[in-house]
């Protein structure tokens, strides 16, 4: 009879109504060889100690809920295999994020800077239903697809070392799907989000680490729409100077 | 050993009902990792300050007169000129590549009805101006210009 072999998962625990600072507990488990991160988490919450909390839900990298630090490093856990690390690998919540609960980190800062770009297509005037669908061919799409794979599983928010130092800054993810609304040819609301970007706190806080596109699970590339971001919000600075009457009229 | 991040970070505008445990930095940041080039980059804006310096005194003695110009000149040539001139030309030489890496996706898909030219391209002009330019500098050094 052959045993599974064992690893020691070090994890972050935080009770707000227990403890005063957050504190690690080590499992050690038998795993299997085609476990994700997230598997050996759900092993512990089901056989070993039912009070741990993490969230996750779907399981195949689409709905971003399972971000944590592993070995120190931003990782989506549901896609991120147990076998790649050693005999003791450490799980902590998101970094630059307070912590709820366990692995729990608090969303709310995220989802209001996610609103305040307007993540939505904003037109001057809508089109009558009569009127059909907006058409868009391939190579309009393309300028924005990638932008458009953001599942908000904030990874970049926790590797980006602006957003640890700088609580007013929007964050990568947030900027590039701002960022993607202004490319999309059926939007008319740039010269909207490109004053947001020019704001406090924004497009050009960033220090262009990079980090958030060499963390990002699903390769949208959010350093490269917050520098598009920086110069498309310039541009338009610049021909409102020029051209106070060329501007989009705002919806 | 995690140190902690702004206590505001990530914070939402009101508070919630639940007490939360302050936001981290990531592990490595800012010596470990990845970390480590993106801090040496910003690092090397120190050297930048203080060639900075160097180079004002430098124009302050040209105003001074042939002997300060000779001396400024001489403290250039001095083993401390030369290894400032060596941190400098390797700081620059750092920020460059990892520019030019960094550059080509930050340009937008277009602008207006102007796309910009594939990514080779802007390597090899990115690069083909940064020869130019240093040929430039060895040119007016070497009295290129003059006379």
């Amino acid at each position: 009879m052959s045993t599974a072999p064992k690893k020691t998962l070090v994890v972050t625990r935080f009770d707000p109504d227990r403890d005063a600072a957050p504190r690690t507990q080590r499992y050690e488990i038998p795993v299997q060889t085609d476990w994700m991160v997230l598997d050996a988490l759900n092993y512990i919450k089901d056989e070993v100690d039912g009070t741990l909390s993490h969230r996750w839900s779907c399981r195949m990298a689409v709905c971003g809920s399972c971000g944590m630090m592993v070995n120190g490093e931003p990782r989506l856990t549901c896609k991120d295999p147990l076998r790649q690390y050693g005999e003791t690998v450490t799980v902590a919540p998101l970094a630059n994020f307070p912590v709820v609960r366990d692995l729990v980190i608090e969303m709310d800062g995220f989802m209001e800077k996610l609103k305040s770009v307007k993540p939505w297509i904003l037109r001057a005037k809508e089109l009558a239903v009569e009127a059909g669908p907006v058409r868009q061919s391939p190579e309009q799409l393309e300028e924005f697809k990638q932008f458009s794979l953001c599942i908000n599983c904030m990874l970049c928010y926790a590797a980006c070392p602006v957003v640890s130092n700088e609580p007013d800054f929007l964050g990568p993810a947030a900027i590039a799907l701002g960022h993607r609304y202004n490319l999309d040819s059926r939007d008319e609301g740039a010269s909207v989000r490109n004053q947001i970007f020019r704001g406090e706190g924004t497009v050009f806080s960033c220090s262009y680490a990079n980090e958030c596109s060499e963390v990002c699970p699903k390769h949208v590339d959010p350093a490269a729409a917050v520098n598009q971001a920086k110069f498309n919000a310039l541009i338009d600075w610049a021909k409102g100077l020029v051209l106070p009457r060329g501007r989009q009229e705002q919806p | 050993m995690t140190r902690p991040a702004h206590p505001h970070a990530m914070q939402p505008s009101r508070a919630g009902r639940t007490r939360t445990a302050p936001p981290l930095l990531p592990d490595r940041f800012p010596f470990q990792g990845r970390y480590l080039a993106y801090t040496l980059f910003d690092l090397t804006g120190v050297v930048y300050l203080i060639m900075g310096f160097v180079v004002l005194r430098v124009v302050w003695a040209l105003g001074d007169g042939p002997q300060a110009w000779q001396a400024a000149r001489d403290s250039m040539a001095s083993p401390l000129g030369i290894a400032l001139h060596g941190i400098a030309l390797v700081s620059v030489c750092f920020v460059g590549v990892r520019f030019f890496r960094l550059f080509p996706k930050a340009q937008p898909p277009r602008i207006g009805p102007v796309k910009p030219p594939p990514r080779p391209v802007i390597y090899a002009m990115l690069y083909l101006v940064w020869i130019g330019v240093i040929f430039g500098f060895m040119v007016i050094i070497n009295g290129g210009f003059v006379g």
